[in-house]
């Protein structure tokens, strides 16, 4: 998880490398979209960019879905994550504390 | 693309145009125009780049004739979603906007991100507004939606009555939070929830994990899910 949320190593995913470009350039800078997408078609296929795609865009909507009212985490929920939450520094997000 | 996922967008892109339960199909998509609008708010970008973002003043610049609540609700969670609160939502609602309102606004947001997030990701040219269908808002409200999970009333499976749309039922959810979010208005929460677990998952796919539904595995998926999600400051 460290790697997801602060790409210091390596997760072991497949094409990890490829696919955090892509969702970076997809969410942060625009100006990168056009080499992020077609590096992961290279190394990875046109149907693996599209459906990379279609989950980062499912993401960026549904945090807003989440944040804009204000869901709690459930209970087991919070229990089962709260040493890799805090060791990720998620409850240091605005969003934990309101 | 996969032809359920084609199928999912083009519903979700149709029914932007159509009559909702509480704003009109030109409502609607004055909504979504607000929402394509927000990257060019310089209000928007100076609390963005604030430490406290009610602490900057001013007028968005909005594209629309919305009213002001609901232009300051769509700028704020397209451009800042991870520092809404609820106290910036109890002075928003209370202005001119219903909890009802707002959820199906949300949805509305929520639905056109996500549409021209995929098509920017995949190289595709940002889709022109769907046709307005006549029509009015239905206005029904569902009758055992309680307060206390979050900001608003929802309607949790237990209390969907037989005169409420099958929002849990029709695709096997299980009612989590995420579920619950939208709840106060089942259109909108099914139609959200329609085009999201055919870009993501559907809820008996997510944890099985002997298969593999995508052209990316669970494993992929997750990541990506995890990265945007933190992009976005999302804690839940």
């Amino acid at each position: 998880m460290g790697a997801i949320v602060s790409r210091d190593g390596d997760s072991g995913v497949l094409h990890e490398a490829a696919l955090l470009a892509f969702a970076d350039a997809a969410i942060l800078d625009r100006a990168k979209l056009a080499d992020a997408r077609a590096t992961l078609s290279a190394v990875a296929g046109h149907e693996t960019m599209v459906d990379a795609a279609a989950v980062i865009a499912g993401f960026d909507a549904i945090t807003r879905v989440a944040d804009g009212t204000g869901i709690p985490l459930e209970p087991p929920k919070a229990v089962a994550t709260a040493e890799w939450r805090a060791e990720l520094g998620i409850d240091a997000f605005w969003s934990a504390k309101v | 693309m996969r032809q359920e996922l084609q199928n999912a967008i083009e519903r979700a892109h149709a029914a932007l145009g159509e009559p909702g339960v509480w704003w009109t199909a030109g409502e609607r998509l004055k909504i979504v125009q607000e929402t394509r609008a927000v990257h060019a708010c310089s209000l928007c970008r100076r609390r963005k780049q604030a430490l406290l973002p009610h602490g900057v003043s001013g007028e968005h610049d909005a594209a629309t004739d919305l009213a002001s609540a609901a232009v300051e609700a769509i700028h704020r969670i397209v451009s800042d979603p991870g520092r809404l609160s609820e106290s910036w939502y109890r002075r928003t609602t209370d202005s001119a906007l219903s909890d009802e309102a707002y959820v199906e606004l949300l949805s509305v947001v929520a639905i056109t991100t996500a549409l021209d997030t995929f098509g920017r990701a995949r190289g595709a040219a940002e889709r022109a507004l769907p046709g307005t269908q006549s029509g009015e808002p239905t206005r029904r409200r569902p009758k055992r939606a309680k307060p206390g999970l979050g900001w608003m009333p929802m309607l949790a499976p237990a209390d969907v009555g037989p005169e409420d749309p099958p929002l849990y039922a029709c695709a096997g959810r299980s009612g989590g939070n995420v579920h619950l979010a939208l709840s106060l208005v089942p259109e909108a929460m099914m139609q959200f929830w329609d085009l999201f677990e055919a870009m993501y998952l559907p809820q008996h796919a997510m944890r099985d994990f002997a298969r593999e539904y995508r052209a990316i595995d669970h494993a992929q998926i997750e990541m990506l899910a995890a990265r945007v999600a933190v992009h976005n400051q999302c804690h839940y």
